[in-house]
Formats: structure tokens, C-alpha cells, sequence
């Protein structure tokens, strides 16, 4: 037997391989396509898989629907909000659970760790009690709050590991040299905290991003929808214009795939490192 | 790995061996005390540091999270209409929620579509990335760079992008699948409707969630096939194992932990999972595709009976308590936390 795979097997490996990513590629290759294509080309019993011309009035009519600019505003003010919350809470909450020794200490990363797991969706009705009772179940605050808590524990958890990682001495060291207990963490830890920092806003941007169960209960006024309600309901809001629908997805989809795109190399190490190893 | 994992099984109780491991590198505590009282100020202000600043996260999590599930159970034993609500009425009922629920023969429909629902997604994601996983480490560089890019492309999508986009692809008369379907010759599928039955349409929602769910599960289990060791592989090579011998020799052992914390985190996303369900068909037609989580939103928030909404979330909570309370002893025991 021969050390290197045989020539049939690469080949098979090769062609079901291409095969798998075809198929994970296709719904966003169709999207696109779909959102490039005239309305005449879309709602048609013809077969093109390759779009023969190209359009790009879908866009122009999805930022011009009504409140366009609103939903995209109220999304990034929400994802932004509960992630500057979450990212300074979480960094705050790693420190001691990273570096410190302290009485509970063992405790407190049980309750991060559960909630980490905590079932967010099963809580609906609390938190829509709780919300209207403070009289935010149609104030943007309310979701700000509720993304910046359910990424919060992902958060510590992750930064923790990260701060972990590196080596306390370096910090020590700095400290012998002089340096305050915070300079030595602000200035040694800090900057070796990239990778987390990155992970960990990846995974609260998504989140975020991505909610919509809460967005859409309670968000009931059309003035406080996040991108996820309003495209929900393109049906009411598109009809069956699909070429309107699949622009709208390409752009809520764009700022997500910029940001993997860019930190991809980090995304996985980081997420497996974070998430799973603890 | 195994032998840490046998040094701490066979006393079953995890918690002393793991908290000797992690005292051992610090020093003890009294010469911290014989100093503090020395410096008794800068002491306190010392020991108090550690809980000032974990006090922002525990705090939002007591009131946030915390709350709420005091709150579900507490609301689950009362009857809370919209009436009740707005009047700020409290109205024990005792077990009549759970005793409504439990007694209704469509509570158990749902409940044990949503369970076979769970397994299948999470079937299908494990089968999935495990394959894509095997895939990219026998791929030649260029077919495992165009795989990771196009599972990238997946992962990347919004929710409620690939949702909408799934919807277009199984539309009636212009989606792309039927139209694929009529070239190749099969003409019934003229204007057939997949959303026609809940069978139907909880097996789109299930492809769908594998879909996004299987790159996650990908990802994670091609980077720990990457650290199986390659002489391993070499040794069983020359042995002339088979590739089915091969993986259940040298691949599962080293897979098998991180398969089982892939496993359980993937049932604890799909058990409770909405917006696909509800963006899909809103948990039809006629209630075929409702799983627990429609039925809670269902009763609660679109049927104002918040109590026995409350007591089907609580029963949701249990169930997932359960699977954590697994998962959180599995990390445990195999030492992926170092608490």
C-alpha cells in the first residue's frame, strides 16, 4: 500500500468537497444574484442560474422604503449599545476571575458559566412583564439591555480564558519595574487582549445583529423595528417583489460578512478557544 | 487527556480533586492576613477589589437574568390575563397552568415534535460537520480554502437573511427548486407548495437550521481532527487499517470530547430555537410546524395568558436544565474548565 492517498480517492475527496461548499455557498450566491436581477427576470418560469442582466434599482427601492434609514439606525444603535456595555462589564468581570484571588471566586464562575447557558428565548414572558412594568417594552433601552445581558456572560467567560492565557508574570515583571497594579495590566495584559477583544465583540455584534424574538415583541410601534423585524415582514412590506427582499438580505447581510471576513483568522481560533476550551 | 479524566472519575465527586489542582500554584491565604493587618486600609480596599469589579456583571445578571427566572415561576401559579395585567392583579391559581397544559393533547403533539425536531437538527449538523471536517483535512489546499470560504459565507449570513432566502428558493411558482425540479422532467412540481403540511415544513426549517448551524460544528471539529497526531494515522496506515478503521481508531478518540461538548451545546440552541420557526410559516400551517417555543409566544404575548405561558416556559427551562446540568458536568469531568 501505497503512503499517499490513491489518485480516485483525491479525486472523490475534491468532487464531494466542491460539492459541500456549493451547496453552503448557494442560498448567499442566489441572494445576490437575485437582488442584481430585473423584476421581469425574477417572476418568470424561465431557468437561469446566471443572471443574463443586471440591475441594481432593488437596492435603490429597499433604502427608499419607508423608514429604511430608522431600521438601520435603530440596529446599529441597539447592536452597538449592548455591545460597548457588554464589553466593558465582561472585561471588568474577567479581571478578578482571571488574576485574583478571592472568597466565591469558584462561585462566580458557576454562575457565569450557567449563565453563558441561560435559555434567553424561554425567559419571554418575565422579561416582557418585567420590561412593560418599567415602561420600556417600546423603548429601544429595553433590547440594549437585554443584548448587552445575554452576551454579557459569553463575554467574561471568554475574556477570562484569554486573560488567562497570558502568562502573569509579564505582568509581574512590570510591576517590579515599577508600574502600578493597573498600569501593569492597562499596559502588558491589555494589548495582548486583541484576539479576545475581537471574538468576544464578533459574538455580541451577531447576537445583536441577529435578535429577533425580543425586537419583535416588543418593538410593536413600526418606529422602533430593528432590521431583523422589518425584514421578517417583507411579506407585507414586499409582497412579492423577491428582488426587493433579497437586496434588503444582502445589505442587513453585508456588515456581518465584512466583519468575518475581516478577523476570520481569528473568528475560529478564538470562538473554539474561547467558547469551548474555556 | 485520559489520564487526567481517570484521575478524577473514580471519585466520582469532581469538586476536592479539582480544587486541590488549582490551590496548589497560589500561595495560601494567612500570609495575605498577617500582612493585611499590618496595612489595614490598603488591605480592605485590596480584598473588596475583586467584588467591586465583578459588581456591574453579577448585578445585571441578578436583574436581568436572575429576576426573570424567579419571575417565570412565580407567574406560572397565577392567572395572568390581560385584565389581571393591567389591573395589577395577583391571582393564585396553584397548579391550574400546568394542570391546562399538561392535560391538552396538543401540548404533547408539541412537545414531542419539538424533541424530535431538536434531534434532528442536531443529527444533521453533527453528520454534516463532521463530514465537511473530514473533508477539509483530505483536501488538497485549494478545494479546503474554497470550502472554508463557502462555509464562512454560510455561518456569516443573518438569521433572518438565509431564513428569507430559503423561503424565495422553496417558493411555489418562481422558487428556484421547483424550477430545477420541472427542468429535470419532474412536471408535478408545477406551483407545488412545500409549505403545504407541517411534516413538510419543519423538514425545510430543520435543513435550514443545519445549514446555518453545520459551519459552527465544522469549524470546531476540523480544528480538533487537526491535532490528532499524524504518525498515528501513518502507523495505521501501514497496518493497512481501512478508513472506517482508521477513524474509529486513530479520529474518534481524539474527536470524541469535543463531539460530545458540540453535542450539547447544539441541543441546548436548537431546543429553544424561534425566529426560524416563526419566520418560516409563524408555526404553520394549521400549528404543523409550532414547537414549544411558538406555543409560549403563542399563548403569552399573542393570547395575553401570560400564567400559562409562564408555566410552558417553565416546563421549557426544566428540560434545558437538565441537558445543562449534563453539559456543565461533562465539561467538569473532562477538565475543559479549569474552575
Amino acid at each position: 500500500m501505497s503512503r499517499s492517498p490513491s489518485r480516485g480517492k483525491r479525486i472523490g475527496v475534491s468532487v464531494a468537497g466542491l460539492a459541500m461548499a456549493a451547496a453552503f455557498a448557494f442560498p448567499t450566491y442566489w441572494m445576490i444574484s437575485t437582488s442584481l436581477k430585473p423584476r421581469g427576470d425574477i417572476l418568470t418560469s424561465g431557468y437561469d442560474l446566471i443572471p443574463t442582466r443586471l440591475t441594481i434599482t432593488h437596492f435603490l427601492d429597499a433604502v427608499e422604503k419607508p423608514g429604511f434609514g430608522i431600521y438601520v439606525r435603530n440596529s446599529l444603535m441597539v447592536t452597538l449599545g449592548a455591545l460597548v456595555l457588554a464589553l466593558i462589564t465582561g472585561l471588568l468581570a474577567a479581571i478578578p476571575l482571571s488574576r485574583m484571588r478571592f472568597r466565591g471566586r469558584r462561585g462566580f464562575l458557576m454562575l457565569v458559566l450557567c449563565a453563558q447557558l441561560a435559555p434567553f428565548e424561554a425567559l419571554l414572558i418575565p422579561m416582557y412583564l418585567l420590561m412593560r412594568r418599567f415602561d420600556l417594552d417600546t423603548n429601544l433601552v429595553s433590547l440594549v439591555l437585554i443584548y448587552f445581558v445575554t452576551t454579557l456572560p459569553f463575554t467574561a467567560w471568554t475574556l477570562r480564558g484569554f486573560i488567562t492565557g497570558i502568562p502573569a508574570d509579564l505582568e509581574e515583571a512590570a510591576q517590579v519595574d515599577g508600574a502600578s497594579r493597573w498600569g501593569a495590566f492597562w499596559r502588558v495584559t491589555f494589548p495582548l487582549l486583541g484576539p479576545g477583544l475581537v471574538a468576544t465583540s464578533i459574538y455580541g455584534f451577531i447576537t445583536a445583529w441577529n435578535e429577533f424574538l425580543y425586537a419583535f415583541v416588543l418593538m410593536q410601534d413600526s418606529s422602533h423595528y430593528t432590521l431583523p423585524v422589518w425584514l421578517a415582514t417583507f411579506q407585507t412590506a414586499f409582497g412579492t417583489d423577491w428582488g426587493g427582499a433579497m437586496a434588503a438580505s444582502t445589505l442587513f447581510t453585508i456588515p456581518v460578512l465584512v466583519f468575518f471576513l475581516l478577523v476570520q483568522r481569528n473568528l475560529v481560533g478564538g470562538m473554539t478557544v474561547g467558547a469551548v476550551k474555556g | 487527556m485520559s489520564t487526567e479524566t481517570d484521575a478524577v472519575r473514580p471519585g466520582r465527586n469532581t469538586v476536592p480533586a479539582v480544587r486541590d489542582q488549582r490551590a496548589r500554584p497560589v500561595p495560601p491565604p494567612p500570609a495575605g492576613r498577617v500582612r493585611g493587618r499590618r496595612h489595614r486600609r490598603g488591605s480592605v480596599r485590596r480584598q473588596s477589589l475583586p467584588y467591586l469589579l465583578l459588581a456591574p456583571a453579577v448585578l445585571a445578571m441578578l436583574a436581568l437574568l436572575g429576576y426573570p427566572v424567579v419571575s417565570v415561576a412565580v407567574t406560572s401559579f397565577q392567572k395572568l390575563d390581560l385584565g389581571e395585567l393591567i389591573r395589577h392583579q395577583t391571582v393564585w391559581v396553584g397548579l391550574d397552568n400546568y394542570r391546562e397544559i399538561l392535560s391538552d393533547p396538543e401540548f404533547w403533539t408539541i412537545t414531542v415534535r419539538t424533541l424530535v425536531f431538536t434531534a434532528t437538527c442536531v443529527a444533521a449538523i453533527m453528520l454534516g460537520g463532521l463530514v465537511a471536517a473530514e473533508l477539509m483535512r483530505h483536501a488538497g489546499r485549494v478545494v479546503r480554502v474554497i470550502m472554508q470560504l463557502a462555509l464562512l459565507l454560510a455561518w456569516a449570513m443573518p438569521i433572518i437573511a438565509s431564513t428569507t432566502v430559503f423561503q424565495w428558493v422553496f417558493d411555489q411558482n418562481y422558487g428556484i427548486l421547483n424550477k430545477t425540479l420541472i427542468a429535470l422532467g419532474f412536471h408535478g412540481f408545477v406551483g407545488y407548495n412545500w409549505f403545504s403540511t407541517g411534516l413538510s415544513t419543519m423538514a425545510i426549517i430543520v435543513l435550514l437550521i443545519a445549514w446555518q448551524g453545520v459551519p459552527f460544528a465544522a469549524f470546531t471539529l476540523y480544528a480538533a481532527l487537526l491535532t490528532a497526531p499524524a504518525e498515528l494515522y501513518e502507523a495505521a496506515g501501514m497496518d493497512g487499517a481501512g478508513p472506517w478503521q482508521t477513524f474509529r481508531a486513530v479520529t474518534w478518540p481524539v474527536l470524541r470530547p469535543i463531539v460530545m461538548i458540540t453535542v450539547f451545546l447544539e441541543i441546548l440552541w436548537d431546543f429553544k430555537v424561534f425566529t426560524q420557526v416563526w419566520a418560516i410559516r409563524s408555526g404553520g400551517p394549521d400549528g404543523g410546524s409550532t414547537t414549544l417555543s411558538v406555543l409560549q409566544y403563542l399563548d403569552g404575548i399573542s393570547g395575553h395568558h401570560y400564567g400559562v405561558a409562564a408555566a410552558v416556559s417553565v416546563l421549557m427551562i426544566l428540560i434545558i436544565v437538565l441537558v445543562t446540568a449534563q453539559y456543565v458536568r461533562l465539561l467538569v469531568r473532562t477538565q475543559e474548565v479549569d474552575i
